[in-house]
């Protein structure tokens, strides 16, 4: 087969990269600057099976996912920073139900209406922390239309994997950027389906123990017979107040990620064996960060860069390994500086970090970037 | 009567050119202006969309909210300052899909509120996606097969949630809109118009030909208290559109039936320091 070579917008290639990791269910509600990935999928998922629905608000969006997943559709929703708000509550319900399903964030100045076709990353901190209570985050960031498509499959696999919502978090450049990129082949990209179960449904639990990541459940309506709640909840899925079992559930959800580190963990490096300043970006910063390493470079600079295409859970240990090995590092983010101080947290090793910002809508640029490395030559 | 180039804004429009949300605009003037309410008396509340960038282009007070929630902070103005001529004003999408649920609500409690909706049957901001009350069909960015679900009708839907004020009005005709609008502003509890809009832009179906060729007034012997005949009337949407009062219902306005509101507006009284000692620890 010959290669395929497409040049789509980040939006589009999120949509193509959700019907390539076989998504059968959209629900959303139309919002500056993701409605792409909405308009694509309406007319792409009817004509392979699939079921694309808008409806009236976004908290019925991820509502109506949340459902669909859980009767056993691979699902998706799409939004922008007002209607990820929407959504926090119900999330929540996702991460304590253990619901897979994917959430697309294209992130827009904010806050509040902001600026709705300019772009931001000011919604990482709220992807991590924006429904209430402890819970489990897995954020994937692209910084190109190639990865926005394989992280959008990655995020499929997760979340079947993980078996709870996967938030993948692009950003309106990144969005509505072209480039050019090969379309993998099928069979190219790895598709993880969770597996079903195989025991009498008189022994089922929805929850057992070692179902929480890898292992088999059960779709409802398939013969097995269990609860789904947003309470807190026992093995079978029914509401619980013993305290061994709210134990057990609350350390269930939290070992999801804090046991999968290192399996979760992925970042990209350039030139970081000897870099003395290391540039910490990801997403559409990340671009401008590779461009401004590469300027430092040809300068003589010892500039690196290291950018996490997964976000959430955060790189602590790489973060702070690379902290100890180099003189500075720069954190660089289109927003009023938020991952910075999650830099600074895994800093055991007293090395200055410092914020290169950005927030008035428009693009961070590899020249501030550089000017800011150069500062820090000095 | 009061001059209607007193409401005027300077703020440059962002409508297309030939939009008819222009004529809404023509009309809610002259009802301003023809009940003499001057732009210091009236507070709008409006959401997100094309529709709710209307009192932009007005001299007037303005809350401009989020995207389906009018309707709760135009109540929560009305309730701090009764003196206040409230206006809401969004388009079919925020109001009857974003904000459907407040919607409902507020028609139950029924403050004095006149909300305005400007029915384009489409999302027009968002570049034209299917609305609550798109036709059955209608092709849109998110129907590229056209549209499965049935039309709301959204005067049914106020009559039964208890409405005291349900009217249609159609942008193609702005001196009756403005006598309609009008008379919304009058009326004490929550007063709806549902005003019909061809965008000449993103629906292609429902053009001012397509309304034109429908539209007509009710009779004047029509009885707008029936509230049977006003449920067939609410309904009748293929052939025959009906234009004016459909609905109306005397019921005491919610801030005419607070105790506490009797004295005069919430923000012009105190309940002040010794009140509060008072009902300290009272509560069992
Ligand atoms: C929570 C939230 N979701 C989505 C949007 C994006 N959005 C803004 S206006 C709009 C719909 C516009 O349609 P309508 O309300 O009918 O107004 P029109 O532009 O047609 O006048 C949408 C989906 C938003 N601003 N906030
Ligand atoms: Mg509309």
């Amino acid at each position: 087969m010959s290669k395929q070579i497409k040049l789509w917008q980040g939006n589009e290639a999120c949509a193509e990269g959700a019907m390539y990791a076989g998504c059968d269910f959209f629900g959303g509600y139309p919002i500056t600057p993701s409605t792409e990935v909405a308009e694509i999928l309406a007319s792409l998922l009817p004509k392979a099976g699939g079921k694309f629905i808008q409806m009236e608000d976004e908290i019925a969006g991820i509502g109506t996912i949340l459902g669909a997943a859980a009767a056993g559709a691979k699902s998706m929703t799409s939004t922008s920073g007002p209607g990820f708000s929407l959504m926090m509550e119900l999330l929540g319900y996702g991460c304590m139900a253990e619901i897979p399903c994917v959430i697309v964030n294209v992130q827009r100045a904010g806050p509040s209406t902001g600026l709705p076709t300019k772009g931001a990353q000011a919604d990482v901190m709220q992807t991590r922390w924006g429904t209430h209570g402890d819970h489990p985050t897995i954020a994937l960031c692209p910084s190109s239309i190639e990865e926005s498509f394989k992280l959008t499959v990655k995020a499929f696999n997760l979340a079947e994997k993980f078996r709870m919502p996967v938030i993948l978090l692009l950003d309106e450049f990144i969005g509505h950027m072209r480039e050019k990129m090969e379309v993998p082949r099928p069979g190219e990209l790895e598709i993880y389906n969770h597996p079903r179960p195989k025991v009498d449904p008189k022994e089922y639990q929805h929850y057992a123990d070692g179902s929480s990541v890898g292992g088999p459940y059960a779709a409802m309506g398939s013969g097995y017979r269990f609860n789904i709640t947003g309470l807190t909840h026992d093995k079978h899925g029914f509401p619980t107040a013993r305290l061994d079992e709210i134990q057990w559930k609350m350390d269930r959800l939290r070992d999801k990620i804090d046991r999968h580190l290192a399996e979760l963990t992925e970042v990209e490096e350039e030139f970081l064996d000897d870099a003395e300043i290391v540039i910490f970006s990801y997403g559409a910063a990340a671009r401008s960060s590779q461009q401004a390493v590469r300027q430092s470079r040809a300068k003589g600079i010892k500039a690196g860069l290291l950018r996490p295409t997964t976000i959430w859970p955060f790189p602590d240990r790489i973060v702070t390994d690379v902290l100890k090995k180099c003189r500075t590092m720069l954190v660089a983010e289109i927003s009023q500086g938020q991952l910075v101080y999650e830099v600074e947290r895994c800093n055991k090793s007293s090395t200055p970090v410092v914020p290169v910002l950005r927030y008035d809508g428009e693009m961070i640029t590899p020249a501030q970037i550089l000017k800011a490395v150069e500062e820090a030559q000095k | 009567m009061l001059d209607v180039n007193i409401y005027k804004s300077e703020d440059q429009s962002a409508w297309c050119p030939g939009c008819y949300n222009f004529a809404i605009l023509k009309a809610v003037r002259q009802a301003l202006a023809s009940l003499d309410i001057a732009p210091h008396q009236v507070m709008f509340s409006s959401g997100i969309g094309q529709a709710p960038k209307l009192p932009h282009y007005l001299k007037c007070n303005l809350f401009n909210g989020l995207h389906g929630r009018t309707l709760p902070v135009a109540t929560g103005i009305k309730l701090a300052n009764h003196g206040l001529q409230v206006i809401a004003e969004g388009g079919d999408g925020d109001g009857y899909a974003e904000g459907g649920n407040h919607f409902v609500h507020a028609m139950r409690r029924n403050p004095g509120i006149t909300y305005l909706v400007h029915d384009n049957q489409i999302y027009g901001l968002t570049k034209g996606q299917t609305s609550p009350t798109s036709e059955k069909g209608l092709v849109t960015g998110t129907t590229p097969f056209g549209n499965y679900n049935a039309p709301e009708h959204p005067l049914a839907l106020a009559i039964a949630a208890e409405c005291s004020f349900a009217a249609r009005g159609f942008a193609g005709d702005s001196d009756h809109l403005a006598e309609l609008i009008a008379q919304a502003i009058k009326h004490p509890g929550f007063a709806l118009v549902d005003i019909l809009q061809p965008c000449v832009t993103f629906n292609k179906l429902n053009t001012f030909q397509w309304y034109k060729d429908r539209v007509y007034q009710l009779e004047p012997e029509y009885d707008p208290a029936d509230r049977q005949k006003a449920f067939a009337r609410a309904l009748e949407w293929g052939e025959r559109i009906p234009l004016g009062i459909i609905y109306k219902k005397d019921r005491l306005p919610l801030e005419n039936l607070l105790p506490q509101l009797k004295p005069g507006p919430l923000i012009k009284q105190s309940i002040g320091m010794e009140k509060r000692k008072e009902l300290a620890g009272q509560f069992r």
